[in-house]
């Protein structure tokens, strides 16, 4: 169930009354929960909930087992056996398609013949993200730095329908402690629930698909047919889609987690006004970066070992984080560039003292991370490479338009402003009358969804992820 | 630097509320969607497909649209943002209602002695002993049709760039000649020829296949018989005589390779065997390209094939659509058989 539908504008007012109706009484609110959780899974593909369900027990299980374990080597094996069924998992719908044609190919040249089983394997929506928090459990639970949960109560983290199928990546010591209690009925944060939907709402229905559908995927469909002012356009304007596409849906996500009582940890941060590329990753995909931060990269020696072994760090981090993307070489080369981008400035932080100007700075960040979009985006690398090429073929600007070039600017521009003014909109719709935030709501709705083909919304990007 | 330390849960703004303020809230919120948008969602519900989500919808948008309906501020709304849609108004022009006969009663079937008239551009000069008739250049190349037109329209795209062919892709998701309640297929084709006037014509559609028609008296014929086919039949043969613009561009219609699911694969034969029969009058301008035979010969469904040597995967999981693979083959097909109707084209 995708959020801007009619089916979850049916779903979740009933779940969200019922919701707050059977709060006082947790034996039924828990259950309740869960299986409107499951519910709105289902409606992708029921099948899915089994694999949901089997993850569910299998690290409920390796929790209870590392939590009754005292042998150190013993709870490691049992840690590990859990990562690897559910990175087994992981990459039985993930990547198995990628890894078989890689390696029919390899075995190809070779004349060898033997190609593996191909089949057409459908991706269960959001995998990626139940694994993660999946991990996330077993290894603090083996860290010490939980106790294990009860399975509902876990498999209520793992299934939880706001942050279900895109995140974002809700640790478990952040979100089981919010289920040992019934959430306060007084206490709902509904203004700032209801601001993050709206935005939400704009930023993935009004400018990502709008740019989607206008630029962005005929250039990057077709990028021989178009010359350079097109070509860099689109760049630009795939930065500003996909920002606002992933950050719209953790938006809505976590605005709705607040209506129903939740927090829910930050995900987005202004992007594209870093100024360096450490600050670049404290600021998008926040809850990906602290998972791979503490999952990969500290495990791995993080920046403990000398220069040689940080810079080997950062680069595994960044290209395994790529992999987590899809099975593409392109998204392999987008954590590349980031990877070494990260290495560089490492390296210069530590042996140039040159300061270079805040805007110098941010522009180079900037085209750096949009450059790094291109083989994210494209089909394959063949077709990134096209397209890059196509940037220094000068031509006529077919696509450049008014509302494209002004909606990039503006949501470019507006992750550079100050934080004031923005504040002062977000406190004063904040404290709007309830109703009137309901009205508001309708308004923007009616209004965005004026704005969609009548061929629907499209999937939100992350949920290929 | 960020100010904020991104892995601590911030308490949200605002001042808290109580949880009866956020229902009131989307209690709000839901009535006057109902109220403006109830007879969109009763439309949405009756264009699904049957099921679980379809009851729901219709459950929740046919009292919506009934009330809509009587207070009518859905449709005031509707002209007020109408200037924000990205869909071209097509105004209902050549619309199948205009021309599809619904009975083969007297009125709306033939009558003895009175045949349509065969014209001379019906005939490839090729099958009369002369040459092929040939088109000089390929300009502009329309493809269209369902979600089965994607990834093949990209795919036609990049290959025929290189020959300065502009490629015009609508692709129409949930779209069907069966289902012209969201999207006139007629109407759509006399659209865009007047809007693009292709030299050629790809179209690919038939995932959304199945709907009933309408039929005289009220009464609806349902898939998948020979009523059925022949109604899609006449309606397939109304784009493909728009598409063919009297014999001055060329239509490539592909059949539907087989899906997997056993149930789809029956309305797949019936749209494949109307597709056949309506081309059958146009058969100089229209070609029938068989994906059947190419993707799931012997009526067997297979989800990968051999490609070149080697086997590929070339259907989508859905067991439905082709992926990127299957595009290609595809596309493959189709630019060998416009290198045949096209004098200047080779290089892509």
């Amino acid at each position: 169930m995708v959020f801007p539908t009619i089916q979850f504008a049916i779903f979740f007012p009933i779940v969200l009354a019922l919701s707050w109706a059977l709060m006082r009484r947790q034996a039924v609110w828990k259950p309740f929960i869960l299986a409107a959780s499951y519910v709105f899974y289902s409606a992708a593909n029921p099948l899915f909930c089994l694999m949901l369900a089997g993850l569910t027990l299998a690290n409920q299980a390796a929790a209870q087992l590392i939590h009754r374990t005292e042998d150190e080597p013993r709870r490691r094996q049992i840690v590990a056996a859990a990562i690897a069924i559910d990175l087994g998992t992981l990459g039985v719908f993930k990547y198995y398609g990628f890894f078989a044609e890689e390696v029919n190919a390899v075995l190809d040249t070779f004349g060898l013949g033997l190609p593996l089983p191909l089949a057409a394997i459908a991706l269960p929506i959001g995998i990626s993200f139940i694994v993660f928090q999946a991990i996330s459990y077993t290894v603090d639970v083996h860290r010490r730095l939980i106790e294990p949960a009860s399975t509902i109560d876990f498999a209520l983290y793992l299934s939880f329908f706001p942050h279900l199928v895109a995140g974002p990546i809700v640790r478990a010591r952040e979100f089981i402690p919010q289920l040992a209690k019934p959430r306060d009925p007084t206490k709902v944060a509904v203004g700032a629930g209801v601001f993050l939907i709206v935005v939400g709402l704009v930023k993935k229905v009004a400018v990502a698909d709008f740019l989607a559908r206008e630029i962005v995927d005929p250039v990057f469909g077709v990028p021989q047919a178009y010359s350079a002012p097109d070509v860099a356009l689109a760049s630009y304007a795939y930065a500003v889609q996909i920002f606002c596409d992933f950050s719209g849906y953790t938006d809505i996500a976590i605005g709705l987690a607040l209506l129903m009582g939740f927090v829910f940890p930050q995900n987005f941060d202004r992007p594209y006004r870093a100024q360096t590329f450490r600050e670049f990753w404290r600021r998008w995909h926040m809850t990906l970066s602290r998972f791979l931060r503490d999952f990969l990269y500290i495990p791995l020696g993080g920046n403990r070992g000398g220069k040689l072994k940080t810079a080997r760090n950062l680069m595994i981090t960044m290209v395994l984080g790529g992999l987590w993307h899809g099975a593409a070489w392109g998204f392999v080369l987008w954590g590349t560039i980031h990877g070494l981008a990260l290495v560089v400035e490492q390296l210069l932080r530590e042996r140039v003292r040159v300061s270079l100007p805040a805007w110098l700075k941010w522009a180079l960040v900037f085209h750096v991370v949009v450059l790094a979009w291109i083989p994210f985006r494209a089909p394959d690398i063949g077709l990134a490479a096209t397209f890059a090429s196509r940037l220094a073929d000068w031509g006529p600007a077919t696509l450049w338009t008014l509302p494209v070039v002004g909606i990039v600017v503006i949501v470019i521009a507006l992750q550079l402003v100050a934080d004031k003014p923005l504040d002062i909109l977000r406190v004063r719709f904040e404290s709007l009358h309830p109703a009137a935030l309901g009205a508001s709501m309708a308004t923007v709705i009616v209004l965005v969804t004026a704005t969609v083909s009548s061929q629907g919304v499209p999937p939100f990007i992350y949920f290929q992820f | 630097m960020p100010r904020k330390d991104p892995f601590i849960l911030q308490r949200p703004t605002g001042r808290p509320l109580r949880a009866r303020d956020a229902l009131l809230c989307v209690l709000v919120t839901v009535v006057a969607l109902l109220v403006v948008k109830g007879q969109a969602i009763r439309g949405s519900g009756e264009r699904m497909d049957a099921g679980i989500e379809r009851t729901v919808v219709l459950a929740v948008g046919q009292p919506a649209g009934w009330i809509a309906d009587r207070i009518g501020i859905g449709d005031d709304v509707e002209r007020l943002t109408a200037r924000l849609s990205p869909d071209d108004a097509l105004g209902g022009e050549g619309g199948f209602n205009e021309t599809v006969p619904t009975t083969d009663s007297p009125a709306g079937g033939a009558r003895a002695g009175a045949v349509v008239p065969v014209t001379p551009d019906a005939f490839d000069p090729a099958a009369l002993g002369g040459k092929p008739d040939r088109l000089a250049e390929l300009g502009t190349l329309l493809v269209a049709g369902d979600s089965l037109a994607q990834p093949l329209d990209v795919e036609m795209a990049r290959r025929l760039a290189a020959d300065g062919v502009r490629t015009v892709r609508d692709a129409h998701l949930g779209t069907g000649i069966s289902k012209s309640d969201l999207l006139d297929w007629g109407s759509q084709a006399l659209s865009e020829v007047r809007g693009n006037e292709p030299d050629a014509v790809v179209f690919f559609l038939g995932a959304n296949e199945g709907f009933p028609f309408d039929a005289a008296g009220g009464e609806s014929v349902d898939c998948c018989g020979p009523e059925w086919a022949a109604q899609y039949a006449t309606r397939a043969r109304q784009m493909m005589r728009t598409y063919r613009q009297d014999g001055a561009a060329r239509v490539y219609w592909l059949t539907l390779p087989l899906p997997r699911d056993p149930a789809r694969q029956e309305i797949a034969r019936s749209v494949n065997a109307a597709i056949l029969t309506a081309a059958a009058p146009y058969r100089a301008q229209v070609r029938v390209l068989d994906m059947t035979a190419v993707f799931t010969p012997d009526g067997r469904y297979r989800a990968a094939m051999d490609v070149k040597g080697r086997s590929t995967i070339v259907r989508r999981p859905d067991g439905i659509h082709l992926n990127d693979a299957g595009a290609a083959l595809a596309a493959e097909i189709i630019v060998d058989r416009l290198k045949a109707d096209f004098t200047k084209l080779g290089s892509g």
